[in-house]
């Protein structure tokens, strides 16, 4: 189920599979979770927020009609509740009725602070993330548990991976360094960074400036 | 800016590790209400789902609606040919479905059915306050049966 794509585990889940849909739940919260932590709302909005996301997708379970747009969808269904909620938790505080104007301009800038999707580069820190979580799936096996064993914490040494895969020490850098090639190369990565492409110019840390003074 | 995904084999590795093993702290009550709203999948197979296409809480000031509305919030929702249109304020829900004829109406938190109501010869009907959380209508008429898009009232 690990290694499945988002295609067959939306389908074995319309079908009616709970650990396909286990898995999709196990794979994806992080991409709404850090949407949702974007947001400055309470713990019980953010709750529903991510309740809402999955009762969404469970109702649409056999109407996806890209899979791959699957972590693009979660986001964008993510961010728009937040925008709801956090609209609706002014609208739950009292206003003077006097103060029109006040009102009007304290209404629009929380409005533009609530639609910026907060610190761009922790955004796209996740983002880039996932890709690399989607991109590993599309890994054959024999280099998934190979970058499995190398990425563990605390880290494996070489003759205990060598033992664990049945593979000659000295063929681990070089298939380490090929299965990297082909993670850079893979589908996930690939269509990230064409989607990326446009409107990525925040990753400049404005921070490190003020770090750094 | 640094070019993405790194050169660098180690850095790359370390890049990977982090997003395999690091997912971050998600809390285990978002894994469990993610995991529990599958349950929700075979009671839905049969209704068919009216998108959200207007919501004033969010959707009014670029239509341009007055303020005097937003004592009540209203919302709709199409599925087809088929409209549902609901009201929401402290006094409950009272809505209406077009084209109207009768039937039943419940409407259910992701925990079960809060209430239910009867339809008018107009489409009329309305309900209880809702809880707070995402709340879904099922409408069941003689014509047609349908579930509205899953969304927090309040």
């Amino acid at each position: 189920m690990t290694g499945a794509s988002a295609t067959s585990l939306l389908s074995a889940a319309a079908g009616g599979d709970e650990s396909a849909w286990a898995e999709l739940v196990r794979r994806y919260t992080p991409v709404v979770y850090s949407v949702i932590r974007a947001y400055d709302l309470s713990r019980a909005d953010a709750a529903d927020v991510n309740q809402t996301v999955w009762l969404r997708l469970v109702e649409q379970l056999g109407r996806v009609r890209e899979p791959e747009a699957l972590p693009g969808w979660l986001a964008t269904t993510a961010r728009r509740e937040c925008y709801r909620l956090s609209r609706l938790s002014r609208r739950a505080q009292p206003v003077d009725p006097y103060d029109q104007s006040l009102q009007t301009y304290h209404g629009l800038s929380r409005e533009l602070a609530a639609m910026a999707p907060a610190p761009d580069d922790e955004l796209l820190r996740a983002e880039r993330r996932q890709a690399l979580r989607e991109g590993f799936v599309q890994l054959p096996p024999r280099c998934q548990a190979l970058l499995a064993l190398l990425t563990t914490d605390p880290p494996m040494s070489y003759r205990e991976v060598a033992e664990r895969l049945g593979i000659p020490i000295g063929s681990i850098g070089p298939t380490q360094a090929r299965c990297l090639r082909r993670l850079r190369k893979c589908p996930a990565i690939v269509e990230f960074l064409g989607a990326s492409a446009i409107g990525t110019n925040g990753g400049e840390p404005d921070g490190a400036v003020a770090a750094g003074r | 800016m640094e070019p993405w995904p790194p050169v660098d084999d180690d850095a790359l590795t370390t890049e990977l590790g982090a997003a395999l093993w690091d997912t971050g702290p998600v809390s285990e009550a978002y894994l469990s209400a993610a995991l529990a709203a599958f349950t929700w999948r075979t009671a839905d197979a049969e209704l068919a789902v009216a998108e959200l296409t207007f919501d004033s809480a969010v959707d009014a000031e670029l239509v341009g609606m007055t303020r005097s509305a937003a004592s009540a919030r209203t919302l709709s929702f199409r599925s087809g040919s088929v409209l549902v249109e609901i009201e929401v304020s402290d006094a409950g829900i009272v809505g209406q479905l077009s084209p109207s004829g009768g039937g039943r109406v419940s409407a259910r938190t992701a925990t079960g059915t809060y209430d239910e109501a009867s339809v008018d010869a107009m489409g009329f009907f309305s309900l209880g306050v809702p809880p707070p959380g995402p709340v879904q209508l099922c409408a069941r008429t003689v014509g047609y049966a349908l579930s509205t898009a899953w969304v927090c009232l309040r």
